[in-house]
């Protein structure tokens, strides 16, 4: 197992409300395959993530749990492991590609920047030559042109392509994807789902996709993990959680989507019933 | 006859990149034509910048039109008095995308339901609070909850807020802006539920904007796509979705992520 998360808690101290985000956790994460963690806003699957990384911050404290990374406990690290591990090992792209770019320095820049950190070896040149690799990587046009292209001038899509360039640079083994696709059209996210199948298959990275959307799922994920509520309710394969779904919240979730050819035409579609609380099921993992 | 009768309506800004350069024209809306049957729901879709909020706003007279134009029940929208104007608002209301900005956040629920009623209509305050407190039920929002402000509600509720304000001066049409592309699946599907309800109770004709073919199958009759200010194809949901026919149509419909196993 590449990753390995273990009972993990997570929780947000507010005055004396105590809100467990993450609420005993568990799930791995096999070398080169692709895991989707899906759940409504609130479910915890950001929180997840962010835990993974390391980059929960006061009032957030990870209570318990562990998260091991080829072995280590990522938990216990100090602070300058963390630092050689984040970025290099394992990189992360985030949902909003306007708001994760710094607007005032130029692509280059920053792709350069996350070269001169984890491989200060390098020589300019080889940066250079580097970084221009990586924008052909993700079917950037002009790679060369773009270089010195501030993001404002680029599309959604093509900065998407520049995160994900930044997040491939060091090849990590995992590469953390907190719903790259959501503020994208249908058609880019479809290339952008394509690139980073593509890249796994290339160079062999397991993917963590965090995402709402069951269709995405369906297209791209090994297994699916189920949060609701902070919980994890049902842990499957994609094949056997599309096929044979056996939370109730699963099924509810999954019967809310208005699929053509399967939901008739303005019928009342199935919802996810506020007033049920679906951790009193028994958990479904498989 | 047609609710709706647009003839080859126009929407270009010009747009300057430097002080001494020459406007360059963006065509927003490029000579369009489509008409909206009384009691349908016609979807409006493409990708962001392909014209159709900006179709939208020409509709709800937010924005004026550069050219063409708009019938409504036989009279042409871009050539009113102020008065008619007036009329044709309480007819056509409109509900946005995003229920986080399109609510005041200093105003509480009731205020902000009663604001078309109080703007458009003679009622007194009583008959006023009462006519809130009925579409509040219809929409599946709470008595009690008449004080609250914005921030105390998920963002379905506030999309339920947004649909009782439209829908509160009773009109004919209601034109859906992305109404449930912020939301949840789950709080997705109780929406389109509502909306599909409350057409049939009220007998409302919907222009709904969407980028969700899932969505838009779901609810539309008609589907009009737009590519770069153009319509390029228009068909019955069935026949659109059976035959595409134009390449970006099927384009579009191949990257909807499907579940298929």
């Amino acid at each position: 197992m590449l990753l390995e998360v273990k009972n993990l808690v997570t929780c947000f101290y507010a005055d004396e409300h105590v809100n467990r985000a993450v609420d005993n956790v568990s799930f791995s994460i096999p070398e080169g395959k692709t895991v989707c963690i899906v759940g409504e806003s609130g479910s915890g699957k950001s929180i997840t993530s962010l835990s993974i990384m390391g980059l929960i911050e006061k009032p957030g404290v990870v209570e318990s749990g562990e998260i091991l990374f080829e072995g280590t406990d990522l938990l216990k690290s100090s602070q300058k492991h963390m630092r050689s591990v984040r970025g290099a090992k394992i990189s992360m792209i985030f949902q909003e590609p306007m708001t994760s770019l710094n607007p005032s320095y130029t692509v280059g820049y920053q792709l350069d920047e996350v070269l001169k950190l984890h491989q200060s070896h390098l020589s300019k040149k080889e940066r250079y030559e580097k970084v221009i690799e990586a924008l052909k990587l993700v079917g950037m046009p002009y790679p060369e042109e773009k270089y010195n292209e501030y993001p404002f001038k680029l599309s959604g899509g093509q900065r998407q392509r520049v995160m994900i360039a930044m997040a491939m640079t060091c090849e990590p083994k995992l590469l953390i994807a907190d719903e790259p696709t959501t503020a994208l059209d249908v058609t880019i996210q479809a290339q952008v789902l394509e690139l980073m199948s593509k890249l796994q298959k290339e160079k062999g990275t397991a993917i963590l996709f965090i995402t709402h959307d069951l269709g995405v799922v369906a297209g791209i994920a090994d297994e699916v993990v189920v949060m609701y509520r902070g919980h994890v309710v049902e842990k499957a394969s994609a094949k056997e959680l599309f096929s044979d779904p056996r939370h109730p919240y699963t099924k509810a979730l999954l019967n809310s989507i208005p699929t053509p050819g399967k939901v008739k035409r303005k019928s009342r579609l199935e919802t996810v019933d506020e007033n049920i609380d679906y951790l009193q099921f028994p958990k479904e993992i498989r | 006859m047609n609710l709706f009768e647009i003839k080859n309506l126009q929407k270009h800004y010009d747009v300057k990149k430097g002080l001494f350069a020459k406007p360059t024209t963006i065509k927003a809306v490029n000579d369009i034509n489509f008409h909206v049957k009384k009691g349908e729901v016609l979807s409006i879709v493409g990708e962001s910048g392909c014209g159709k909020s900006t179709t939208a706003k020409l509709l709800m007279t937010i924005e004026e039109p550069t050219g063409g134009e708009i019938f409504f029940e036989g009279k042409d929208i871009t050539k009113l008095s102020s008065n008619e104007l007036k009329e044709y608002r309480k007819k056509v209301q409109i509900i946005f995308q995003d229920p986080y900005s399109s609510l005041n956040p200093r105003w509480n629920v009731g205020k902000i339901i009663a604001e078309p009623l109080k703007l458009n209509t003679n009622l007194n305050d009583k008959e006023i609070k009462e006519k809130v407190l009925t579409i509040m039920k219809k929409v599946g929002l709470k008595e009690e909850w008449y004080e609250r402000y914005p921030h105390q509600f998920s963002g379905g509720q506030r999309q339920r807020i947004g649909i009782a304000r439209a829908l509160v001066l009773e009109p004919e049409v209601i034109i859906c802006d992305e109404p449930v592309s912020a939301l949840d699946v789950s709080i997705q599907a109780q929406v389109l539920n509502l909306l599909l309800d409350l057409q049939e109770e009220f007998n409302l004709t919907y222009v709904f904007i969407s980028h969700d073919l899932s969505v838009v199958e779901h609810i539309s009759d008609r589907i009009i796509v737009m590519y770069f200010g153009d319509i390029v194809e228009s068909d019955n949901v069935e026949t659109l979705f059976a035959n595409p026919q134009h390449d970006y149509t099927k384009q579009l419909l191949g990257a909807i992520p499907k579940i298929e196993f």
